[in-house]
């Protein structure tokens, strides 16, 4: 099974492209924030398959464009961002078919995924659950740590939007929580 | 500020610390707990995060729809639509021509009997209303049956195309002539002045439509049915 098969590394992509000789500390940083990659896209397309698809697609077109990368300090961002387009494509071009949530989770044996923490566990489940328009603008602030403008840009938004993107993403969360819905004063979304 | 703009703002992003959401919750005790709450929960969200997604879900690739596909589709749907007309169209003509077919199916007896009395004929046919201009020698089974909350008059007449049920349907219209086929038997119901006739025979219709026709004729309807 794909799931099961070790993930290729990083150097084993690189080393199919020419002029990987001089880029050896870019090779090590991708090394190391493959992981953190390779969850953000699991986060975002909720299937490690395919997840892996899009890390493996995101760092050939980063090798690529390796020239835009000023600061290795900024390669996090910059790779989360290339995930998260990737992702978007991906969408674009195959047109993702969503099975039921509901039907998978009633089907997988709780006690297999149980943590010690409940609480955690039906927060994992609740941000699953959460459509695209909130989780991604979500998991670019808690998990990439972008700014509301930085989300903005990125996902051709206005500012307000993301804002109130972000705040109806977190109420959902709240809720699912046992926590009582804060009140949803947002205006309705201004996309650009 | 107000409160619901500042819940807006905790809500996007619960570390936000400008000058005015700060004054706000240092004097407003309940968007203050707000707050350390949607900090609390942020801080579950970063260690939900930490890990990949508990249970995926399954997430398929959608291939293209092969164009075949469709016309397989819109086949099996002719397909079932012929299927359906054609058990339509094979089915008795409507409750009406059931009800005779049943009827008849309960009287076995009737296609075997031999001979039948003047007085029988004369029996079934008192208080139907209509006259039999029928030599009694071809009608070997009359009788009066209850149809529909009445007494109707039942009877087999032997035909040149052989053996007919025909049973007269006083008060029970029909809007037009009606064929049908069931247990192996083919029928006809047609309009008469102050109803309708039945007429039944094993096999196939052309018979059916020429007995009719006879009977048609036979068969006077009286103005009183006393």
């Amino acid at each position: 099974m794909r799931n099961s098969q070790p993930e290729p590394p990083v150097s084993s992509i690189v080393e199919r492209l020419p002029a990987a000789d001089s880029a050896a500390p870019l090779v090590g940083v991708f090394e190391a924030l493959r992981p953190d990659l390779l969850r953000f896209a699991h986060w975002l397309a909720r299937d490690r398959a395919i997840a892996e698809d899009i890390v493996q697609e995101a760092l050939l077109r980063a090798w690529r464009s390796r020239g835009a990368l000023q600061d290795l300090g900024a390669a996090r961002a910059w790779l989360l961002t290339i995930v998260r387009r990737e992702h978007a494509r991906l969408y674009e071009r195959k047109r993702l078919e969503l099975v039921s949530l509901d039907d998978v989770l009633e089907t997988q044996a709780a006690p297999r995924y149980a943590e010690a923490d409940g609480d955690l566990f039906t927060l994992r489940h609740a941000i699953m659950r959460l459509p695209l328009e909130y989780r991604e603008p979500l998991l670019l602030q808690v998990f990439g740590g972008f700014s509301t403008e930085e989300i903005a840009r990125e996902l051709t938004l206005s500012t307000t939007a993301v804002l109130t993107r972000l705040f109806r993403a977190r109420n959902k969360l709240r809720v699912i929580c046992g926590m009582p819905a804060a009140n949803d004063a947002a205006a309705p979304e201004s996309l650009t | 500020m107000i409160c619901e703009q500042a819940q807006l703002e905790i809500g996007a992003d619960p570390h936000a610390s400008t000058r005015e959401l700060d004054e706000h919750l240092r004097s407003c005790p309940p968007c203050a707990s707000f707050s350390a709450q949607m900090r609390a929960l942020d801080a579950d969200i970063r260690r939900a995060l930490d890990s990949p997604p508990a249970a995926a879900a399954r997430v398929r690739l959608q291939k293209p729809k092969a164009a075949w596909r469709e016309w397989a589709l819109a086949a099996s749907v002719l397909l079932a639509t012929l299927a359906v007309l054609g058990l339509w169209l094979l089915r008795p003509t409507d409750t009406l021509a059931h009800e005779v077919v049943e009827h008849v199916e309960k009287e076995p007896q009737s296609w075997t009997s031999t001979h039948e009395s003047a007085e029988s004929i004369d029996k079934a046919l008192r208080g139907s209303g209509v006259r039999l201009d029928i030599n009694s020698d071809k009608v070997t089974f009359a009788a009066s049956c209850w149809f529909r909350g009445q007494y109707v008059p039942h009877f087999v007449v032997q035909t040149a195309h052989g053996p007919a049920q025909l049973i007269i349907l006083r008060n029970v219209m029909v809007a037009g002539r009606r064929t049908f086929h069931e247990a192996g038997m083919s029928g006809v119901i047609v309009p008469a002045e102050h109803g309708s006739i039945a007429v039944l025979a094993h096999g196939g219709a052309a018979g059916v439509d020429a007995m009719a026709g006879e009977m048609q004729q036979d068969v006077h309807w009286l103005a009183d049915a006393r």
